[in-house]
């Protein structure tokens, strides 16, 4: 082995950019994080709520991958990234695609969905 | 659970040990409750003891504990499981002996060895042992000696973070057998479903137990995950592409992968249940709009990846000893390739069959019926595979064939009932029943266990410079094999009259019979544990006569065969240049494989560190405290974790330098050492004249 494996930065060449990367991706994360909480906090109808929470978790996840874990479609690795996007995005739309499925087709056949009938059985009987 | 919460103690007092339920009442069921705590204090003590006698802190906390070294994380991965194999074997005995009695009648209705809700708390234990403190570390543990070996690395990419890995999962295991002694462990199987350990039904602190036992556990294979994939992808020796890695490497890039995807579901699973048990949240009950189906969906989007990750490693030893064994080279490699990546990734989409039952309509169910069918295929095409490899072939009957010929024998069988399970409108007959019992340890045991223990048979050479005495472990594998037999096929017979699984108690006297027969069975388990520790044993005092310091005692074909037995910290004196797949095999076809490199240079290690041992600590006081409400001792430890790895990062952390001269020393003793050895031929490979130096011209495969 030549290279330590501790990791450390080449002081010269991309120490500053590195650690730019990372501060935005942080201010960015932080944003977005708050931005999830306000849609709560305010008034919005709550499909609205639950859609801007959706794009911020999206946006964070884009963030991480970009400013803290280097994934880039550009320079020395970007086939390698490419398929390893797709290969996760594939993975996780075949869990969120079949719970969605899965869990519709088992609401649809309850009565109606709905909770006032199985309140009772909340309880245990003993 | 009675009284206050003590904010010191929180919800401990002395009424939680199993030695207060004996003294209030004393029956078998009590007895047996005690006795197991106090094998474990006495185990423990004498641990203690014993160490301290032999004087082997120092050394155990500097060789073991601190390095970084993934040989070693992985010997003490194997060591955690061995003992966790006996605690689950022991249990399944237990089981099986209670079952033997619990004939009930109508008068008397319960029956039996133990209390019905300490038979809950015994399957639900071995469950959760077998699969995550069992099967879990024994490949992990395995792959993580193997691997950089195989892919002439020297370590794995993140070795302390290896070391935090097996921390955590060892944090786990301490927490399952704290449950021993202190507290009950819950009662709702392996897989702990809602609403059942909700927060209502099951009040107490057995469900907490297993939950943050997965929780810690789980991390710590995540992480374990991305260090193999990175391992692969970054540190194989230059030359070693893709498709000259060894099979074994294939199946833990394919285990890598899973672990990654897959674990993660289970810890959202596990955190959303103790979301509903600790602060009042609704994801899985019936009132405020939750949903306990979803427990099982997203549990299960985990849990079926996870029997390939557990299988998969086993494909992959059965890939090397079949070869190796055989004296031929592994027919079909690239469809072995194809079929393991294929097996990954379709593993991602039949988990709906583990709950057929649920009450999804035809459609949804036939969907994940046909893509559980299909996932058998590129299995059947790996099972030829390795047919084909011995085919004509020079087999020696080793202990690592023994094991592979009775996986073939009777894999094949359980990988079968699989399939008649995964027709929905069989699976809506015999769900729930024995049968599924006997088919899951019909593929688990056959598989994972008997390609585990086979896979130590083989590399322990490797790992301690002597050989497991051929003739115990042969002995060993054919009680297994036979044990298996006996306790297992009963339980489909079983199944097909109707008893369902996880009974405390029944009341068909025609079930007695296989029942006297599994608990034949039982024993026979029982005996092939002692068997195997025998095993170690006696090879341990024999270690003289079976020492192998050429270190390649089965004149295998990859790259870990080159070294000497036991292998250096370093692995290999120069990174390889890998020219073929099968180098080291290659290398003896083209005559002297020993030859030394021409230059030595200085080696880079990374240093010895408590930082796993320190995390360890944590996690395991974290999980305590949470299960036992000490909330001052969980924040605590939940702030040491971030604290400690903040520490770590702001210390400059020098590697260990080995000099070259000091690496030639050594390289240079080893080389002496076999050009002065007798070569064995292949008959010899079990006596005494197998110095780990095979005879080359006898070099075929
Ligand atoms: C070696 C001897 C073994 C014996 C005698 C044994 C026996 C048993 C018995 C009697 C049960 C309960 C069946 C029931 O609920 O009716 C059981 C359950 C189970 N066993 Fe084993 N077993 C053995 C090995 C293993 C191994 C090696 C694994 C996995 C690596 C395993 C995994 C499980 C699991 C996951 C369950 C289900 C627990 C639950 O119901 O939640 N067993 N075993
Ligand atoms: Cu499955």
């Amino acid at each position: 082995m030549t290279k330590p494996n501790t990791g450390e930065l080449d002081p010269q060449d991309n120490a500053a950019s590195e650690v730019r990367s990372y501060a935005i991706g942080f201010i960015v994360s932080l944003l977005l994080t708050v931005g999830a909480f306000a849609a709560v906090l305010a008034d919005l109808p709550s499909t609205w709520a639950i859609i801007c929470i959706c794009i911020a978790a999206l946006l964070q996840i884009i963030t991480h991958l970009r400013n803290f874990l280097h994934l880039s479609f550009s320079g020395g690795q970007s086939r390698e990234d490419l398929l390893l996007v797709l290969f996760s995005v594939s993975l996780l739309a075949i869990m969120a695609g079949g719970t969605w499925y899965i869990m519709s087709d088992l609401g649809g056949r309850m009565h109606d969905g709905g909770e006032a009938g199985h309140a009772a059985h909340a309880m245990p009987d003993r | 659970m009675s009284g206050q919460t003590s904010p010191i103690f929180g919800n401990l007092n002395w009424n939680v040990t199993p030695y207060t339920d004996l003294l209030r009442d004393v029956n078998s069921s009590t007895i047996v409750g005690a006795g197991a705590a106090s094998v474990l204090v006495l185990g423990a003590i004498a641990g203690v003891a014993f160490l301290t006698y032999m004087r082997w802190w120092g050394p155990l906390y500097r060789n073991w504990l601190t390095s970084p070294d993934a040989k070693k994380i992985g010997v003490m991965y194997i060591v955690l499981a061995l003992v966790m194999l006996a605690r689950g074997i022991i249990e399944g005995f237990v089981i099986r002996a209670h079952q033997a009695t619990a004939l009930g009648t109508l008068t008397a209705q319960e029956s039996g060895l133990v209390a019905p809700d300490h038979f809950a708390q015994l399957f639900s234990t071995h469950g959760t042992i077998m699969i995550f403190f069992v099967a879990m570390p024994l490949l992990i543990g395995l792959i993580n000696f193997v691997l950089p070996q195989q892919l002439g690395a020297r370590d794995m990419a993140f070795p302390v973070l290896n070391q935090v890995s097996l921390g955590l999962t060892a944090a786990g295991a301490a927490l399952v057998m704290v449950s021993l002694l202190i507290g009950k462990f819950g009662t709702g199987g392996w897989t702990m479903y809602p609403p059942y350990t909700g927060k209502i039904f099951s009040p107490g602190e057995g469900v907490d137990y297993w939950l943050w036992a997965i929780l810690i556990s789980g991390m710590g294979s995540t992480l374990t995950g991305m260090n193999f994939a990175v391992t692969i992808f970054k540190e194989r020796a230059p030359g070693m592409h893709m498709m000259r890695m060894p099979l074994f490497c294939w199946t833990s890039l394919c285990v890598a992968i899973m672990l990654i995807y897959a674990m993660p579901a289970l810890t959202v699973s596990s955190l959303m249940l103790v979301l509903d048990r600790y602060a009042d949240f609704h994801f899985f009950t019936n009132a405020s709009g939750g949903n306990m189906m979803n427990y099982a969906n997203i549990f299960w989007m985990f849990g079926h990846p996870e029997v390939y990750i557990l299988i998969l490693p086993a494909f992959g030893v059965f890939s090397e000893i079949s070869s190796t064994f055989s004296g031929k080279r592994l027919y079909g490699y690239t469809s072995l390739v194809i079929a393991s990546m294929s097996i990954a990734v379709i593993s991602f989409t039949v988990w709906l069959h583990h709950f057929f039952t649920m009450g999804q309509s035809a459609g949804v169910n036939i969907a994940f019926g046909i893509a559980t069918m299909i996932i058998g295929i590129p299995t059947g095409v790996k099972i030829y595979d390795w047919m084909a490899t011995m085919w004509r072939g020079r087999v020696r009957i080793t202990a690592p064939i023994v094991y592979l010929t009775g996986f073939f024998l009777l894999f094949v069988i359980g990988g079968l009932s699989g399939i008649i399970l995964a027709n929905p409108s069989i699976d809506y007959q015999v769900h729930n029943s024995t049968f599924l019992v006997a088919h899951f340890h019909n593929v688990i045991i056959p598989g994972v266990l008997y390609g585990m223990l086979a896979g130590i048979h083989y590399w322990f050479p490797k790992a301690f410079g002597f050989r497991l005495c051929e003739t115990w472990g042969r002995r060993t594998a054919l009680l297994f094999v036979g044990g298996f037999i006996f306790t297992f096929m009963p339980l489909y017979v079983l199944g097909l009259m109707g008893m369902p699984r996880r009974s405390p108690t029944f009341q068909n006297p025609d079930y007695m019979p296989w029942m006297y027969i599994a608990a034949v069975g039982a024993v026979l388990m029982l005996c092939a544990l002692a068997s195997l520790f025998w095993t170690f044993w006696t090879s341990y005092r024999n270690r003289l006569s079976l020492a192998v310091p050429g270190g390649d005692p089965w004149n295998g074909s990859t790259l870990e065969w080159s070294s000497p037995a036991p292998v250096p910290e370093w692995s290999f004196p120069r990174i390889p240049q890998v020219t073929a797949r099968d180098d080291w095999g290659e290398a003896k076809r083209a005559g002297d494989p020993w030859k030394a490199p021409e230059r030595y240079c200085d080696i880079e290690m990374p240093a010895n560190t408590a930082h796993g041992l320190l995390i360890a600590a944590a996690a395991t006081g974290l999980g305590f405290a949470m299960v036992w409400h000490i909330w001052w001792l969980a924040i605590l430890s939940f702030l040491a974790i971030p604290g400690l790895i903040a520490l770590r990062g702001l210390r400059v952390i020098e590697p260990k330098i080995i000099t070259a001269a000091e690496v030639e020393e050594a390289d240079q003793r080893f080389r002496q050492q076999v050009a002065s050895l007798a070569p064995a031929t292949r008959a010899d490979e079990e006596t005494e004249r197998n110095r780990g130096v095979p005879d080359i011209s006898e070099f075929a495969g």
